[in-house]
């Protein structure tokens, strides 16, 4: 083996207290005996203090309840031991008391199978849910409903649409919802979803369920109540656990991109070496450096005669390929790597692997620790992440951008909020209503059909969707009628339309989000590639792909293409930052990386050469006083904030009649003078704002999954709310206005421009 | 309907109770009935076509609001009149002409249940018609001077000529040997088997030996069946009445929508064809039958049926046709309907001073102020909250009812499924009146 990744521990190991034996424990007598039995023949020596914690929450009165703690600390045992021994003392069983909602396929199999004898012992059962599981044993479910049922959120959904009226009978006695990895679907369109699935239920029950949620341990736990119980986050109970049983290793390895290689060829053997013989997970930011790897790594075996397990996984496959994948990395006798793209995370249905390989920066703290969470088969086994970053190597033509060495400092900035136990919050006031979209003709669907102001109040008003008024709801059903998905009936009722029994009806349906919508860029004849509507793109603007800087002549954003020119301008910056938003706090942290001295342990020799490099380069160029600085024709503007703001600095700017792109970590500016960018920044800072108003100016808006059957104001609205900020780029334009002021005595508005180096 | 005709005490409760709570009465429907005698007449001239031995189809289509279900009850208390036996029942999601997952079957179960003849006109009619069957037959049997198991043995055998007959009939024999042995038991399962409650074939074999039970694919059979039946025990046949199609207009699947139509199109062209002692009406709405994606017309072979006479425009009337139209209610209709409201109310005499028909006009104007014209299309909340008005003035005789005129409140119709469970004393904002009369 080639590297030994570098051992870092998040915290201490178990202490010996943890091996009280489990009858000596107080909370285990107040088990139900049956579940104290099974308890028993589980060969267990003692219940983990979260277990006790749990047990005795629990019992104690049914209330939501968040329990946060690492993987395999033992959560799942510490939710199901009391919640069983609450459904033993109880004499009926005719309807499904339990119901465990699960992020994974993989998870609900690992879970029912080791669950399964405990439900038996109670004398009920447990039944898993989803795509792969037989209709008959569904059917039984049906015809008796009973127990425990473990479910995906897209099988519920199927669930509300296909037995909507059956929901009542089949629920009826509910005592709890369960919700596995909560932190997994926060500030997602699936996250939205499982809430509106929540809610949906207890409107059907017509009472409230106590919701049991299994966390990560969060660094705001506030967030995760809130979005557990939308509304009333301030009265769910917590048990939290912060140690972590698990050891974390961690590398960082850097690659240059030069005269000795595009950095690929060299990440491919390294791969090789480290992960060939077990099961893994490797995330790339492209699909091109996806194929890429997937094939260098095949070409490894084919010549070491071994038989291939390295496998690529995108939204491009087929359903079939990827499930495939999907079967072989579940199957634990034969080794197997996936190589994904880091946007469909949520598609990748994989219980646990052996490591996770990150290839080019992590975008998001949220993402990193979900990979994270797939790590380790058993309790004992480490957390082993290898992150990959490249760099072009420095030469007289390198843009200042790239001289930061923005791929690792991004990654540093990133880890090291991850084990602050930092999380991205969900972007409040977002309005979601691509899966909006989705509710509403589930929930019409689930009724046969629905009246207009009593869906608002329940899906809105008094649901999941709360920042979405009457009138944007009014306005999203006349789009769906736009599009013949509804049509309204004598009475007023609102009912599926052809297109929309259609669309109901098949089974992609039900998963609230899709592989990611992109466009394809096209310069001429050829296809460049496909990006994601990340960061505005309007025409006129400039863009840099596959490192060159090209010109948007023409959206069309029904057919999802983007026309492209090449562009002057002197070399591209390499770094693009691609994969997802950025949040500020990654940024701000990124400076305080260039700001610091000190080295992480985890970084392997090239990528201490590079942090080097990246902290010499800040200095030169003085950042560390001053915002912003001119090169060859451009102005690049620093401001350190996520991409959100950027992306509103961006647009305000274009407003006010100045060209402005992003530019790797910098918004470079062309054709005005420092004095205009500083006025045009004020009235951002002092002014009104619309953001709605600067998102009409975005040519290609649609994101998610539903978005194309919304119109253009609609469109125009949800991305206001999800891809802007006006008031954090109010704050930070504030703050760079008060910084100058206290600088006045100097001779010039802005930092003098210096000449490259 | 003759206005001296006094208005019995238990009628008249009935006829306010259900009135107040916004259903259509059970009973005594003609002392409020406004109107509508052309439409009556086609219905009755059906009913005696059943009772002659024949067949009817018929849609009755009108808008939310026209009166429909309260036609239907009408038509019902006729049948019921001229002897036939009814069995009527709403539609919903889980209730359908077709399915394959127990809808269809639930259907038959809830028409068994309300089964109704004329001494039992509120339902569970089923065990009064069999044991009809039995008495006559034994009573033949007297008569002749032949075996009463004979008698009935020759009576069933016109039932086993027809599709589920055979099995039909051994169950009725089956009941029979009940009754002459005095076993309850079988009795008990004889009838559950014809109200369509046996789960598995298996159970069905082991009470009574026979190999079939009342499922979706037959449901429709057995109803024919039961026709026939009710003319074997005396009856004039059966009259199946059927309400809120629109459910089925409503089904969110393509595929499920079609086979419910194609059922429809079978009922059709049987009771049109060589059908015997059994009718069939169906009441919908407008969309139900003419959206031409959705609606009954959006299946090719149900829209030359059901196509209106060409003919029969501008005023003229066709009352043949499978298909008769209410009209919706005028304001002169819903004040003849409150006038009539306010004789029930004063117990159909002349005598308690009623309410004055200027309060009725006074009524309709509030109503008109406060909802908009379109309350008239929703008399159910209308007579709803005038029953309430006309309750407190009675009990209250020192009010006036100007004063309470002014306070009458009418209550939008809603949907409790989907009413949020925090919401507690929900004040109306300006973005919920924009929802509530949200137009396409």
């Amino acid at each position: 083996m080639g590297i030994k990744p570098l051992r870092m521990t998040m915290s201490s190991v178990p202490s010996s207290s943890d091996a009280e034996h489990a009858s000596n424990s107080s909370s285990f007598h107040h088990l139900h005996p049956a579940v104290q039995r099974w308890v028993y023949t589980q060969g267990w020596r003692a219940l983990r203090k979260i277990q006790e914690d749990a047990i005795t929450a629990i019992l104690d009165e049914p209330s939501d309840l968040i329990l946060a703690a690492a993987t395999a600390a033992g959560k799942t045992e510490a939710v199901f031991l009391p919640v069983c021994s609450r459904l033993a003392g109880e004499e009926t069983d005719s309807s499904v008391r339990v119901l465990a909602v699960s992020p994974l396929r993989a998870l609900i199999n690992d879970q029912s199978q080791r669950l399964e004898s405990l439900a038996e012992a109670i004398g009920s059962t447990l039944t898993p849910w989803h795509g792969d599981i037989p209709a008959s044993r569904k059917r039984r479910l049906l015809a008796h409903p009973r127990g425990i049922l473990m479910i995906t959120p897209e099988s519920l959904e199927a669930m509300f649409i296909l037995h909507g009226t059956h929901l009542r009978h089949l629920f009826g006695d509910l005592r709890y919802v369960v919700v596995d990895e909560l932190h997994s679907f926060i500030g997602s369109e699936r996250g939205r979803q499982l809430q509106s699935l929540l809610q949906r239920i207890e409107l059907v029950l017509r009472r409230s369920v106590p919701r049991i949620a299994l966390s990560a341990t969060l660094g705001d736990m506030d967030l995760a109540s809130e979005f557990l119980r939308p509304g009333g986050g301030i009265r769910v109970r917590r048990i939290i656990s912060d140690r972590d049983p698990r050891e974390l290793r961690l590398q960082l390895r850097g690659y240059e991109i030069g005269a000795d290689g595009d950095g690929i060829t060299r990440i491919g053997e390294d791969l090789f070496r480290a992960l060939r013989g077990t099961d893994n997970l490797v995330f790339a930011n492209t699909r091109a450096d996806v194929e890429l790897l997937a094939d260098s790594l095949r070409r490894h075996c084919e010549t070491d005669r071994l038989p291939n397990e390295f496998f690529p996984h995108h939204g491009s496959l087929s359903r079939e390929l990827r499930e495939d994948v999907e079967r072989q990395l579940n199957d634990t006798t034969r080794p197997t790597t996936a190589i994904c793209t880091s946007t469909l995370e949520l598609g990748i249905d994989v219980g646990s692997v052996s490591s996770i390989g990150q290839v080019g920066t992590p975008h998001s703290v949220a993402a990193l620790r979900q990979r994270l969470g797939r790590c380790g088969r058993r309790p004992e086994d480490p957390s082993i992440l290898r992150i990959y970053v490249r760099e072009h190597e420095l030469t007289s033509r390198t843009p200042p951008q790239d001289e930061l060495r923005p791929e690792v400092v991004q990654a540093i900035a990133v880890v090291s909020l991850l084990l602050e136990r930092w999380y991205e919050p969900p972007v409040s006031g977002a309005l979601h209503l691509s899966t909006l979209v989705q509710q509403v003709l589930s929930v019409i669907a689930q009724y046969g059909g629905i009246r207009t102001r009593e869906a608002w109040r329940a899906l809105c008003e008094h649901g999941p969707f709360r920042d979405v008024d009457a009138h944007t709801f009014g306005m999203l059903l006349c789009d769906l009628a736009d599009h013949e998905l509804i049509q309204q009936a004598g009475d007023g009722t609102i009912i599926l339309g052809v297109a929309g029994e259609r669309l109901v009806d098949h089974y992609t349906f039900y998963a609230a989000f899709s592989t990611p919508i992109e466009y394809r860029l096209i310069a001429g004849a050829e296809t460049l590639g496909t990006l994601p509507a990340m960061f505005p793109l309007t025409t006129e603007a400039h863009i840099i792909f596959g490192g060159r800087r090209w010109r948007i002549v023409a959206i069309d954003e029904s057919a999802r293409t983007i026309h492209v020119e090449p562009a002057p301008g002197g070399r591209a910056p390499w770094f693009i930052g691609s994969g997802g938003l950025v949040h500020d706090l990654v940024r701000t942290r990124m400076r305080e990386v260039y700001l610091a001295e000190e080295v992480p342990r985890y970084l392997d020799p090239s990528a201490h050469d590079m942090l080097t490099q990246g902290r010499d380069a800040f200095r030169r160029f003085a950042l560390d006083e001053r915002m912003a600085f001119q090169h060859s024709d451009k102005l690049l503007l620093f401001l350190w904030a996520g991409d959100r703001v950027l992306a509103t600095v961006t647009l305000h700017l274009r407003s006010q009649g100045i060209a402005v792109d992003p530019d790797g970590l910098a918004l470079a500016i062309r054709g005005t003078t420092e004095e205009g960018v500083m006025n045009a920044l004020r009235t951002l800072a002092e002014d009104s704002c619309d953001a709605v108003a600067l998102a009409r100016l975005v040519d290609a808006k649609e994101s998610e999954k539903h978005h194309v059957f919304l119109g253009s104001e609609l469109l125009a609205r949800d991305y206001a709310s999800s891809m802007l900020d006006v008031e954090g780029a109010r704050r930070t334009v504030r703050a760079i206005l008060e910084q100058q002021l206290g600088r006045k005595g100097s001779s010039q508005a802005m930092p003098a421009p210096t000449d490259e180096g | 309907m003759n206005e001296e005709t006094r208005i019995r005490p238990r009628e008249r409760d009935t006829i306010l109770q259900a009135l107040g709570s916004g259903v259509v009465p059970r009973i005594g429907q003609h002392h409020i009935q406004v109107g509508r005698s052309a439409e009556l007449g086609a219905l009755l001239r059906d009913i005696e076509r059943i009772a002659d031995g024949g067949s009817a189809f018929r849609l009755v289509i009108g808008e939310y609001g026209a009166g429909k279900t309260f036609f239907l009850n009408l038509v019902r208390s006729i049948a019921l009149e001229k002897r036939l036996v009814t069995a009527h029942a709403d539609l919903n999601p889980d209730r359908r002409l077709h399915a394959t997952g127990g809808q269809a079957r639930a259907l038959y179960q809830e028409l068994t249940a309300n089964l109704a003849t004329r001494s039992r006109p509120d339902g569970n009619g089923l065990p009064n018609l069999v044991e009809r069957f039995v008495t006559s037959a034994l009573t033949e049997a007297t008569d002749d001077g032949r075996s009463p198991s004979a008698v009935i043995a020759e009576r069933l055998n016109r039932l086993t000529e027809h599709v589920g007959g055979y099995d039909f009939a051994q169950v009725i024999d089956a009941y029979w040997r009940g009754h002459d042995t005095g076993d309850e038991q079988l009795k008990h399962a004889a009838l559950r088997w014809l109200r369509g409650e046996f789960h598995t074939k298996t159970d069905a074999r082991q009470a009574l030996g026979v190999r079939t039970i009342v499922d979706d694919a037959n449901a429709y059979d057995h109803l024919k069946l039961l026709g026939l039946f009710a003319r074997l025990a005396g009856f004039n046949g059966l009259l199946v009445i059927l309400d809120e199609l629109v459910n089925l207009y409503k089904l969110g699947s393509g595929r499920a929508r079609a086979s419910n139509y194609e059922q429809i199109l079978r009922i059709l062209n049987d009771t049109l064809g060589q059908a015997q002692d059994i009718g069939f009406v169906m009441a919908g709405t407008p969309d139900f039958l003419l959206d031409a994606r959705k609606g009954l017309y959006s299946y090719p072979a149900l829209q030359t049926r059901l196509a209106e006479n060409p003919f029969a425009t501008g005023g003229l009337v066709d009352y043949t046709g499978p298909v008769i139209h209410l009209a919706n209610l005028t304001q002169e209709d819903l004040f003849l309907l409150l006038q009539k409201v306010c004789r029930v109310q004063a117990s159909g005499s002349e005598e308690k001073a009623p309410f004055p028909d200027e309060g009725i006009e006074a009524f309709m104007k509030h109503c008109s102020e406060r909802v908009g014209d379109a309350y008239f299309r929703t008399p159910r909340s209308t007579i709803k909250a005038f029953v309430s008005l006309l309750a407190v003035l009675e009990q209250n005789p020192g009010v006036r009812w100007q004063k309470l005129v002014e306070e009458a409140e009418l209550e939008a119709e809603s949907n409790p499924d989907l009413e949020p469970l925090d919401a507690d004393g929900h004040q109306a904002t300006p973005d919920d009146d924009e929802l509530s009369t949200f137009q396409l």
